[in-house]
């Protein structure tokens, strides 16, 4: 199960990992990373209406040092890209990445040029959110996927999936150097 | 197309440089030499001196394929005037003239590659500065990238 | 590092990078602020880094394909969007449509304008520090996004305003909801001004900052709001009215100093006047359909198709090659709630545009963004830039 729960034995250990992962599901802060349509309906769900802060994610962290759930809120372009692996890095771990939207998924409706097909191109991906833009309460339901997943068991739940093969194209997910 | 009559726009045109569209606007075309001369006779005495926008065409032709399109409206008057003008690469910055059109001129370059000349700061704005090539252009692809649905991975070799 | 030397000590500039990633510059926008201490020297706005290639998209897909893509430019305004592209090509096409659909599009544009300006209001205190108008907004935006979801199915991309007319009609008990929304809607106005315009802390961080002279705001191309801020009174809906604007009784607010605060009084002020002209719409809605007979835009409603072969083959030709334009160009400026917008669309006869541009009012606008925030202090960027309302989808399409 865990990697390291080698040096704890038994029923303290057990505990302690429980305690742990009970902890870090309660309180995923997510780093501020909306970028278009998405990201007001990610501010939708911050809103009273549907308030994620009873979720535990009371707080939105400016500072990817202080987060450990991105939530990517919208398409992600040329540009951004090395931003997007920066900030990714930036992140202590355990970390998240929810891909929220289909431009963050797949580039939706804009297949082009422009955009990265997809972020698990750069990032590895936990939970993917299709429509466009998805409801507050899709992305609810994608967070609450996600705290079961680390509830059973936070160190190994970490970039629990693979980055898409996509079609043989090798993924180069760099990181931004300097 | 219509001609449209002279006197609306003070007799300053050549009656068949002018047209109106399907949208009602006047539209001048002139040559890219007398461009700027234009742009100063549509902001002074026909009193378009609010510039809205300067987008190009790209109209695939052996010779000046690039249609430059800008618009302008008239504070006085509330209506629109078009003006038009063809180019190869380059064209003059207007920018002298109208600080506002700075960005727009940039996006032309970065995705049209039209040069222009006394711009202050030409360089690209929509893509990052290493890119190569000029997306907008028609002889250039959308970039689309084949997508990975199952019922076509043998057509793609990826049956597994 | 550049030094400026002072009589006593030399000044070192710092360079600070704000952005893309940065909670306060409403989308992923990135500005490489040139610091003499507080106080910044230069603004050097860089964008891009959400630039999807729109326009070029828009030269693969059919006409009605791409009102899909307008939704996604300026977020906040998506029936605006449709609407200034649905206007276009329905010049292009010599269309006309029938007098519930345009009344229908007043009425949907402006409850989009308001969802915008209370979007505007939530994000102006919240960047400042003022956490609970942002959730007092929202809670009324929510009720409109619900409207939308009603109408069509979707919060926010509807596409529901086509070429041609709508994309159905709106049934009288959602009608009925709406017009009990706009009767309450002035008392929350209310609600957001006592909160935010006497509050002494507000207007201490938005008034005197972010000066914008008139001819300067003109000279650089902006519009909406932010111009009106400055004392012109240039409307579209005033000026070039569409959608039967003209015959509708609302006023254009303008500020006099053009500070972050007169923009926000506009905007307020423009909230005000959008609910006026829903109420009109609402009261002055004619029965009717609410899509063209021109059966080149519009398809044929179903049961025809049984009856008339003519019905089928509109129906074919439409759903195989889409909408054909005769060759030409249209541009049609309508009002968004951050200025002149509209679409410059060139078609060569076939089904697919050769090129269709957006004219974005945000693209404009932020070009003033260094000419507000030089001179003032770094403190005052992020209302400069609150101030100004920029949209990152239309700035970079």
């Amino acid at each position: 199960m865990s990697d390291d729960t080698a040096g704890k034995s038994g029923a303290p250990g057990l505990i302690l990992s429980r305690l742990e992962d009970w902890a870090r599901e309660s309180s995923l802060w997510p780093v501020t990373f909306g970028l278009a349509c998405c990201a007001i309906e990610m501010m939708a769900m911050s809103a009273s209406r549907f308030d994620v802060a009873r979720f535990g994610s009371e707080l939105f962290r400016a500072s990817p040092r202080q987060a450990d759930l991105m939530i990517v809120a919208g398409r992600v372009s040329q540009k951004m890209r090395p931003v997007l692996r920066e900030v990714y890095d930036q992140m202590p771990e355990p970390k998240w990445v929810i891909s929220m939207g289909d431009c963050a998924s797949c580039s939706g409706v804009f297949n082009n040029y422009a955009l990265i097909q997809g972020v698990d191109k750069v990032v590895p991906v936990d939970v993917y959110v299709p429509a466009c833009p998805p409801t507050p309460e899709a992305l609810l339901d994608s967070i609450i996927k996600l705290k079961e997943r680390i509830a059973a068991d936070s160190r190994s739940a970490r970039h629990g999936a693979q980055t898409s093969p996509g079609l043989g194209i090798p993924h180069d997910g760099v990181s931004f150097q300097g | 197309m219509a001609v449209e009559p002279v006197a609306p726009l003070g007799g300053l045109f050549e009656p068949e440089l002018v047209s109106i569209g399907a949208d009602g606007i006047p539209t001048v075309s002139v040559p890219l030499a007398e461009l700027l001369d234009t742009i100063a006779k549509v902001r002074g005495p026909l009193q378009h001196s609010r510039f809205v926008d300067v987008t190009a065409v790209d109209r695939l032709s052996r010779e000046n394929r690039f249609e430059l399109v800008y618009l302008f409206y008239s504070m006085e008057l509330r209506s629109w005037l078009r003006l038009k003008t063809r180019t190869d690469r380059e064209a003059p910055s207007i920018t002298a003239l109208v600080p506002g059109a700075n960005w727009f001129e940039r996006e032309l370059y970065d995705l049209f590659g039209i040069e222009f000349q006394g711009h202050p700061e030409l360089r690209r704005i929509m893509l990052p500065d290493d890119w190569q090539g000029h997306p907008l252009r028609r002889t250039e692809p959308l970039g689309a990238e084949p997508v990975d649905f199952t019922v076509t991975r043998k057509v793609y070799g990826h049956d597994d | 590092m550049a030094t400026t030397t002072d009589a006593a000590e030399p000044r070192e500039l710092l360079t600070v990078n704000m952005g893309p990633q940065h909670p306060s510059t409403h989308g992923v926008l990135r500005l490489e602020l040139t610091l003499d201490g507080e106080v910044v020297v230069k603004c050097r706005p860089v964008i891009g880094y959400l630039h999807t290639g729109i326009e070029k998209t828009f030269e693969a897909k059919t006409y009605v394909q791409g009102v899909v893509l307008t939704d996604r430019m300026d977020y906040l305004n998506p029936l605006g969007n449709n609407l200034a592209y649905a206007l276009s090509i329905e010049k292009l096409m010599s269309c006309d449509i029938p007098p519930r659909a345009t009344v229908l599009r007043v009425l949907l544009a402006e409850l989009t304008r308001l969802a915008s300006h209370l979007m505007f209001v939530g994000s102006v205190a919240l960047d400042l520090g003022a956490s609970s108008p942002f959730l007092y907004c929202w809670r009324e935006r929510e009720k409109i996004l619900d409207f939308f979801e009603g109408i069509s199915g979707v919060r926010m991309m509807t596409s529901f305003i086509r070429p041609g007319g709508l994309a159905r009609d709106i049934e009288p008990p959602l009608l009925a909801q709406i017009s009990t929304f706009i009767d309450a809607m002035p008392a929350y106005i209310d609600s957001y001004e006592g909160l935010l315009t006497g509050n002494p802390i507000f207007r201490e961080r938005t008034e005197g900052i972010g000066l914008l002279p008139a001819d300067e705001a003109l000279a650089l191309g902006v519009t909406g709001p932010a111009l009106r801020g400055s004392g012109v009174a240039l409307d579209i809906r005033k000026a070039n009215p569409y959608c039967g604007y003209e015959t509708y009784d609302f006023d254009v607010p303008t500020g006099t100093v053009g500070d972050c605060f007169d923009r926000y009084l506009v905007r307020v002020a423009e909230m005000r006047e959008s609910v006026k002209l829903c109420r009109q719409t609402l009261d002055s809605l004619p029965s009717g359909a609410v899509q063209t007979s021109d059966r080149k835009v519009m398809p044929p409603p179903r049961a025809e198709l049984a009856k008339s072969m003519e019905a089928v083959i509109h129906h074919f030709k439409l759903w195989t090659e889409g909408i054909r334009p005769p060759a030409g160009e249209a541009y049609v400026g309508v009002e968004s709630p951050r200025g002149e917008l509209g679409f410059y669309i060139v078609s060569d006869g076939t089904g697919r545009p050769i090129r269709v541009h957006e004219r974005a009012p945000s693209f404009a606008n932020l070009q003033a963004l260094p000419r507000i925030t030089e001179g003032g202090v770094v403190a005052d960027v992020v209302a400069c830039i609150a101030s100004l309302d920029p949209i990152m989808g239309e700035v970079d399409r």
